[in-house]
C-alpha cells in the first residue's frame, strides 16, 4: 500500500485513503467551531494466546472448523479464571468474541462432566441469537449438546423436554422469577447438576431492574443450595466504571474482573458537536435534528454506512423522513434509509437486521432498541442525536460503528437539554471521565420485601438464614404479623393462597399492548404495536403515526379492544400531544419540616389528561393547528416526593404570586433533570408537576410562556384570587404503584436541591434557557422579566435552613 | 433530630387508617419504622389469637387419632349395604370397566383427593389433607391424613406412601394436572421419594369431559353428583374455603371450618368412587344416562369398531353432523357403502369437505363413476393433493371412455 520511501507520511496517507477518516477531516475543516471536543483512539493490534492445553479436543475441533485457531488474551484469561472456579466478569467492547468466554467452559463441563448451564439475557431476541450461535458451534464439532430457550413463547408441551433434557437453558430474569424458581421442584434434575450461570449484558441490570434481578439471583442461589449445587457465575458487560462491584452486588459474592481486551480494534474518532447558536440572548441553538441530518447526509453521500440514534420513537421517524426525502425519493429503487425502533413487529425487525448485516441499507435510524448486542454488521459512522443520558450508554451506542476493525467515526450532537449542554461544554468531563458507576440497591426495602415473599414461597426460611443485608428475622416477623408467613419452630412458612411472583414485576408493568391496524384500501393489516403506557400520547384519534416515516392518520381508537385503526395519509405535519397532570396527596410516609420549607414523600393519586394535540409542520416546525383528544383520563396511584414553602415565607419573598408560580415551574424543571441524573434513571422514569396537592388546581405553562393555574374542570384561575396559595412541587415515580424512586428522592432531597441551585446559578444565560429552567419567551427577555431569578429564589427557599 | 418514638407516633397520627398495622410489637427498631412506612395494601392486619383447640381435641372430634407429631389419621368404614343418591353402594363390589381397559380395571382402585393451601400450584402450596378410599369386602374404607402444622408434612407423606401397594391404580378427579404434580413437589421439597413412579392413574375428569362436555353446563364434581349420581350436598363447605380453614386452625386454633373441610373431602372421595361405577354403567346404557353417544362411540371405536358401529346404528337420539360423519366412517370400514353414501351426500350438501373427499374416493375406486368423482373432487380445497387426485380421475375417465374402442381393437 505504502512504499517505504513514503513512510514518514504514513498517517496522512491512511487518513486520506480511509473514507471514515476523510469524513472526520471534512467535518473538522468545515464545521470546526461546532466541534467542542475530540477524541482519537488509535487502532489496536490483536493479542493472542494458543487454545488452552486442557481444552477438550472435540471443542478445539469445533473452534478450528469455525475458523478460530487461537484465543484473544481476554478469552484465555476468562478460561483460566472460570476453570479455577472463580466467579468472573468480562468487560470488553462489542464484537470482541465475548460469547466464547462463557461458551468454552460451559461446553467443556457439559461434555466432560454432563453438567448444566443457565444463560440469562435481558431480552428474548438476544436469547434466540445465542441459541443459534451455540447450535452452530455444536454442529461444527458434533458435540451433541442441547441448548434450548425457555421463555414465555416456549409451548407447554415443549417445557418438560427443556427442563429434563436441556444441557443449556437460555432464558431471561423475568422467566426465572415467575416461571422457574416458583416451580423449582420440576427443575430438580437441572438444579442438581447446575454448574454455570451466565449473565450477559450485565450493564443493563442497573437501577430498579438491577435491584430486582439481584434479588432473583439471591433466590436462585438459595434454591441451588437446596439441591446441593453452588454454580459459578460468568458475567459479560459493556464498559461501566465498576464491573466487579456491580457483578458482586448482583450475585452476592466476590467476582474476578477481566477488563483488558485482546481483540483488535480499528481507530475511532469521536467528535462532540454543539449546534450553532441562533439567538445568543435566549440561549437558543439550532436543533440537534438539523445537525444530525446534515452529518448523516454527508456520510451517506460519501458511501459510508451509518447509524443514527435518537432519543424517542417520534424523533426516529422525523429523522428517517428527512433522510428518506434526500435518498429514497425514487420508489423504484430499494430503500437506502430505514427506521428501527420498538413497536415494529419482530419479523420486520429481523428483516431489517438482515439488510443491515448484508449491507443493503446505507443508514439506519434507531432508538436504544439497537443498543443491545443484536448483530447488525460493520458500520462506519454513528451519530447520536442527543446525549443518551449516561456515559456508558453513549459508549455502548458509539460501539455500534467500527465493529470490524476499520476506522469509525462517532459524533455526539448535543440537544438543548441541560444535561447535553453540560456535557458538550465540558468535554473533559465526558472524554476524560470514566463511565458511570452502575448502581443497584438490592436492599431497597420494598424490593427486598417482595423477594423475601417470593423466596418464602419457594422454600421455607430457617432461623439463622440470610437474605439481603437487612435483619431477615425482623422482616419475616413483619410478614408473619401481616398474615403472609407463619412461624413454626425455627422455620417460616408461606401461608397465603397466592402466587407472589405474579404480583412482582421486575420491570414496568404493561397492561396489554395496542395494535395498529392499517385499513387503507379496505385492508386490515396489523402494522405495529404500541405499549399501553405510550398509547395515549401516540395513537389518539387524529394523531399522525409514522412507520418508516410513512405517515398514517389514526381514524379510530378502540381503547377497550386495544386497537388503533389508521389509514395512509399525505399530511405535511406531525402531531404532538399536550398533557396536564393533577396530583392529590393521599398519604405522607415521611416528612422533614423546617422553618421555611417542608419536604415529604408518600402516596399520591395522579390524573393525567391528554387534552389535545398540536399539528407541527415539517421543516419549519411551526404550529399549524390544534386538535382535541377525547380519551379517558389516565389515573394512577404512585409515590412521589414533594417540596413546599412555608406560605408566609413565600409571600415575603415574592411580590406577586404569578412570579412565585413561574419560579416553581422553573425550579421543577431543574430539579427534574438533577433527580434523574442522581438516581441514574431515565428522565421519563420520573414525572414532575406543580399543583396544590389536593388536585384543586395545577400549573402549566401557557402559550404566553407564563405559569397558569387551571382548575380540575380545566378553567383558568387567577392565583391572586386564591385564599390559600401553597404551590407544591412534585417529582413522582412515573410507574403505576411506583418502582421505589420516591424514597431515594426523599433521602437525597438536600443534594438534589443544592445541585439544582448550582445548575441554575452557574448557567451562562441571563433570564433562563432550556439548559437550566426551561425555555422562556423572547418577549420576557426584552422586558427584562427573569423567570430564572424567580426559580433561584424558590430553590433558595427550598434549601435547608 | 426527633427521636424515633415521636417519629413513630407522628406517623401513626398522620395515618389513622393504618394504625392497626402499626402495633408496637417490636416497634423500637429503625427497620420496623421503615417497614411500617411502606405500603402493603394487599396485606391483612395481624390476626387475633384465640384460645387454641389442641390437636388431641381435634383428633377426637374427627374420630381419628394422632399417628405422629402433627398428623391425624381418620378412618371411616362405609357399609356397602347403603345407598347414595340413586345408586346402591353394593355396586362398588364389582370392577368398573371403561372402554379399552384390561388388567388395570381389576387392580385395587385407590380413590384419591387432596385439600391444599392454595390453588395456584408452585412450591409454596402444600396438601394439608390427603384422603383415599378403597373397597374392602363389604365396606368402602376412607382413610384421611390431616396435618395440623407444617412439621407434620413429612410424617403424613411417609404414612400415605406406605398405604400404596404395587397392585394399585389411582383414581382421581383432576388429579393428573393438580393433585399429583402438587404432591410430587411436596415429596421433593421434603427430600422424600414419591410413591407414584409407574403407578397407573385414571383421571375421571377426562372421562366426564369426554362424555358430558356437550351435555352439561360444566364438569365440576358437584355437577356430576347432581346429574349422574342423583343427589345434592347440603351444608357443604365450598372447596375454595379450604385454604382459609386450615390457616384458621394453624394460626388461631379455630377448628370449626377445618372439621367441615375433612367432611367435604370425605364426600368428594365417596362421590369419586361411586362416579367410577356410575360412569361404567352410563357407558353400558349410554342413552338412558344422557351420554354424548357420538363421543362415546368415537372412544369405543378406537378399540372396537364393530361395537361402536352397532351402538351408533342403534342410537335413538338423532345424530348431529359430527355423529353422521363418524357413522359414515364406521359404515365404510364395515363395507356398508349403502349406509355411508346417503350420509356423505347429505353432509356434502352442507359443505363438509371430508364427506366430499369420501365421495370422490368412493366414486373413483368403487363405483368407478368418474363423472361424479370428478364433480366432488372439484369441490375440494384446491391444493397439490386435490389437483393430483383430479388429474388421476380425469385420466381414468378418459380411459374408461376409450375402453370400448380399445376392447374392440384388442379383440381384433
Amino acid at each position: 500500500m505504502n512504499s517505504p520511501a513514503e513512510s514518514f507520511t504514513v498517517s496522512t496517507q491512511i487518513s486520506i485513503q480511509d473514507p471514515a477518516e476523510r469524513l472526520a477531516a471534512r467535518l473538522r475543516s468545515e464545521y470546526g467551531p461546532r466541534i467542542t471536543g475530540e477524541l482519537v483512539m488509535p487502532a489496536r493490534q490483536g493479542d493472542y494466546r494458543p487454545l488452552p492445553g486442557d481444552l477438550d479436543p472435540r471443542l478445539a475441533g469445533a473452534l478450528r472448523s469455525r475458523g478460530v485457531q487461537r484465543l484473544y488474551t481476554h478469552q484465555a484469561a476468562a478460561w483460566a479464571s472460570v476453570r479455577s472456579d472463580r466467579h468472573t466478569v468480562i468487560v470488553t467492547p462489542t464484537a470482541s468474541g465475548k460469547t466464547i468466554c462463557y461458551n468454552l467452559p460451559v461446553l467443556q463441563a457439559a461434555l466432560q462432566e454432563q453438567t448444566k448451564a443457565l444463560y440469562l439475557f435481558p431480552t428474548k431476541a438476544l436469547a434466540q441469537d445465542q441459541v443459534a450461535e451455540l447450535s452452530a458451534l455444536n454442529e461444527a464439532g458434533e458435540l451433541g449438546i442441547r441448548a434450548f430457550t425457555f421463555d414465555g413463547d416456549t409451548p407447554g408441551d415443549a417445557r418438560k423436554a427443556v427442563r429434563t433434557r436441556g444441557d443449556i437453558v437460555v432464558s431471561n430474569p423475568d422467566m426465572l422469577h415467575q416461571g422457574i424458581l416458583p416451580h423449582h421442584t420440576k427443575w430438580a434434575q437441572f438444579f442438581e447438576s447446575l454448574r454455570y450461570v451466565v449473565i450477559d449484558e450485565m450493564h443493563s441490570y442497573r437501577g430498579v431492574f438491577g435491584s430486582h434481578v439481584a434479588n432473583v439471583i439471591r433466590r436462585l442461589r438459595r434454591i441451588c443450595r437446596f439441591y446441593g449445587a453452588d454454580p459459578i457465575f460468568i458475567l459479560c458487560s459493556a464498559t461501566i466504571a465498576n464491573p466487579a462491584e456491580l457483578a458482586g452486588e448482583l450475585i452476592g459474592g466476590e467476582v474476578e474482573a477481566i477488563t483488558e481486551s485482546g481483540a483488535p480494534q480499528g481507530a475511532k474518532h469521536l467528535l462532540l458537536w454543539n449546534p450553532p447558536v441562533i439567538n445568543p440572548d435566549l440561549g437558543i441553538r439550532a436543533s440537534a435534528r438539523s445537525q444530525t441530518t446534515r452529518i448523516a447526509r454527508m456520510a451517506v453521500k460519501q458511501g459510508l454506512k451509518s447509524i443514527v440514534f435518537a432519543q424517542s420513537r417520534l424523533m426516529v421517524e422525523v429523522l428517517t423522513k428527512y433522510l428518506k426525502d434526500s435518498f429514497d425519493k425514487d420508489p423504484r429503487h430499494p430503500a437506502r434509509v430505514a427506521a428501527y425502533r420498538g413497536g415494529y413487529l419482530p419479523t420486520q425487525r429481523r428483516a431489517m437486521e438482515r439488510q443491515l448485516r448484508e449491507g443493503q441499507l446505507d443508514c439506519v435510524v434507531s432508538t436504544s432498541a439497537l443498543e443491545l448486542g443484536v448483530d447488525i454488521g460493520a458500520l462506519d459512522l454513528c451519530v447520536l442525536n442527543g446525549y443518551p443520558g449516561t456515559i456508558a450508554g453513549t459508549w455502548q451506542r458509539l460501539g455500534r460503528a467500527g465493529r470490524r476493525q476499520r476506522t469509525a467515526v462517532g459524533v455526539l450532537v448535543a440537544s438543548s437539554l441541560p444535561l447535553d449542554q453540560y456535557i458538550i461544554r465540558n468535554p473533559d468531563f465526558f472524554l476524560g471521565a470514566s463511565p458511570e458507576q452502575a448502581r443497584i440497591d438490592p436492599d431497597q426495602l420494598l424490593i427486598l420485601l417482595d423477594h423475601i415473599r417470593c423466596a418464602a414461597f419457594e422454600l421455607p426460611f430457617k432461623a439463622g438464614e440470610r437474605f439481603g443485608r437487612e435483619d431477615l428475622g425482623e422482616m419475616l416477623a413483619y410478614l408473619a404479623e401481616h398474615g403472609i408467613l407463619h412461624r413454626e419452630g425455627d422455620q417460616w412458612h408461606w401461608m397465603s393462597d397466592s402466587y407472589p411472583a405474579n404480583s412482582v414485576s421486575l420491570r414496568s408493568v404493561a397492561e396489554g399492548n395496542f395494535v395498529v391496524v392499517d385499513t387503507s384500501e379496505g385492508r386490515q393489516t396489523v402494522i405495529a404495536e404500541v405499549d399501553y403506557s405510550s398509547a395515549p400520547m401516540t395513537i389518539y384519534e387524529g394523531a399522525i403515526y409514522m412507520i418508516q416515516s410513512t405517515p398514517y392518520q389514526v381514524e379510530r381508537l378502540d381503547w377497550e379492544g386495544r386497537k388503533a385503526f389508521v389509514t395512509r395519509t399525505r399530511a405535511d405535519y406531525y402531531t404532538d400531544a399536550i398533557d396536564y397532570t393533577r396530583l392529590k396527596i393521599l398519604e405522607r410516609f415521611e416528612e422533614a419540616k423546617q422553618t421555611q420549607q417542608a419536604v415529604a414523600q408518600g402516596e399520591v393519586h395522579l390524573v393525567k389528561r391528554i387534552a389535545g394535540y398540536k399539528k407541527i409542520r415539517y421543516y419549519s416546525h411551526e404550529n399549524v393547528g390544534y386538535g382535541n383528544i377525547d380519551l379517558p383520563d389516565q389515573e394512577m396511584h404512585t409515590t412521589a416526593a414533594w417540596w413546599q414553602v412555608n406560605p408566609a415565607a413565600l409571600e415575603a419573598a415574592f411580590d406577586s404570586r404569578q412570579v412565585a408560580l413561574d419560579g416553581f415551574l422553573g425550579a421543577g424543571y431543574a430539579l427534574h433533570i438533577i433527580a434523574a441524573m442522581r438516581l441514574l434513571s431515565e428522565p421519563r422514569d420520573i414525572g414532575r408537576a406543580v399543583g396544590d396537592g389536593n388536585a384543586r388546581w395545577f400549573a402549566t405553562v401557557g402559550s404566553n410562556g407564563r405559569g397558569q393555574l387551571r382548575s380540575s374542570e380545566d378553567e383558568a384561575i387567577d392565583p391572586a384570587q386564591l385564599e390559600q396559595f401553597t404551590p407544591t412541587l412534585f417529582l413522582y415515580d412515573n410507574y403505576p404503584g411506583g418502582i421505589g424512586l420516591s424514597a431515594p428522592l426523599y433521602e437525597q432531597r438536600t443534594t438534589i436541591v443544592s445541585d439544582a441551585l448550582q445548575l441554575v446559578a452557574a448557567c451562562a444565560c441571563r433570564h433562563g434557557c432550556p439548559s437550566c429552567i426551561g425555555p422562556i419567551l423572547a418577549s420576557d427577555e426584552v422586558r427584562g422579566y427573569s423567570p430564572k431569578e424567580a426559580a433561584l429564589k424558590v430553590l433558595t427557599l427550598l434549601t435547608d435552613d | 433530630m426527633i427521636d424515633l418514638k415521636s417519629k413513630l407516633s407522628r406517623l401513626q397520627g398522620q395515618s389513622g387508617r393504618r394504625q392497626s398495622a402499626i402495633q408496637p410489637l417490636s416497634a423500637g427498631s429503625e427497620l420496623r419504622r421503615r417497614l411500617d412506612s411502606i405500603r402493603l395494601d394487599r396485606l391483612s392486619p395481624p390476626p387475633q389469637i384465640d384460645a387454641k383447640t389442641t390437636d388431641e381435641t381435634l383428633a377426637q372430634r374427627l374420630k381419628g387419632y394422632l399417628i405422629a407429631d402433627g398428623v391425624i389419621r381418620i378412618e371411616q368404614r362405609l357399609s356397602l349395604d347403603g345407598r347414595l343418591g340413586r345408586h346402591p353402594l353394593k355396586l362398588l363390589r364389582n370392577a368398573s370397566q371403561l372402554p379399552g381397559e384390561g388388567r388395570e380395571a381389576h387392580l385395587r382402585q385407590v380413590y384419591i383427593d387432596t385439600e391444599t393451601t392454595g390453588l395456584s400450584g408452585g412450591s409454596g402450596t402444600l396438601a394439608f389433607l390427603i384422603g383415599i378410599a378403597v373397597v374392602e369386602r363389604d365396606a368402602l374404607v376412607v382413610t384421611q391424613y390431616l396435618i395440623t402444622r407444617f412439621a407434620g408434612e413429612p410424617g403424613m407423606l411417609t404414612a400415605f406412601a406406605r398405604t400404596l401397594t404395587s397392585d394399585d391404580r389411582l383414581v382421581s378427579y383432576n388429579g393428573k394436572s393438580f393433585d399429583l404434580p402438587l404432591m410430587i413437589t411436596r415429596y421433593r421439597m421434603q427430600g422424600l421419594s414419591h410413591p407414584f413412579d409407574g403407578k397407573l392413574h385414571l383421571d375421571l375428569l377426562h372421562t366426564v369431559r369426554r362424555l358430558f362436555n356437550r351435555r352439561w353446563p360444566d364438569c365440576r364434581l358437584a355437577t356430576l353428583e347432581q346429574r349422574l349420581l342423583g343427589f345434592k350436598r347440603r351444608n357443604d363447605l365450598p372447596g375454595s374455603e379450604a385454604p382459609a380453614a386450615w390457616t384458621d386452625y394453624v394460626r388461631q386454633g379455630r377448628a370449626e371450618k377445618l372439621v367441615l373441610v375433612v367432611e367435604h373431602n370425605r364426600q368428594d372421595i365417596v362421590s369419586l368412587a361411586l362416579a367410577h361405577t356410575a360412569l361404567s354403567q352410563a357407558i353400558a346404557a349410554p342413552e338412558s344416562h344422557g351420554v354424548d353417544i357420538v363421543a362415546l362411540a368415537r372412544w369405543i371405536s378406537r378399540h372396537d369398531e364393530t361395537k361402536a358401529y352397532t351402538m351408533l346404528k342403534a342410537a335413538a337420539q338423532p345424530l348431529d353432523d359430527r355423529g353422521k360423519r363418524l357413522l359414515g366412517h364406521l359404515a365404510r370400514r364395515a363395507g356398508d357403502w349403502w349406509r355411508a353414501l346417503p350420509l356423505w351426500e347429505e353432509l356434502a350438501t352442507r359443505g363438509c369437505e371430508d364427506s366430499m373427499e369420501q365421495l370422490a374416493k368412493y366414486h373413483e375406486h368403487i363405483s368407478r363413476d368418474f363423472d361424479v368423482a370428478s364433480r366432488y373432487c372439484k369441490q375440494l380445497k384446491p391444493g397439490m393433493k386435490q389437483s393430483r387426485r383430479l388429474q388421476r380421475i380425469e385420466e381414468k375417465r378418459y380411459r374408461q371412455m376409450l375402453q370400448p374402442a380399445m376392447d374392440h381393437f384388442i379383440d381384433r
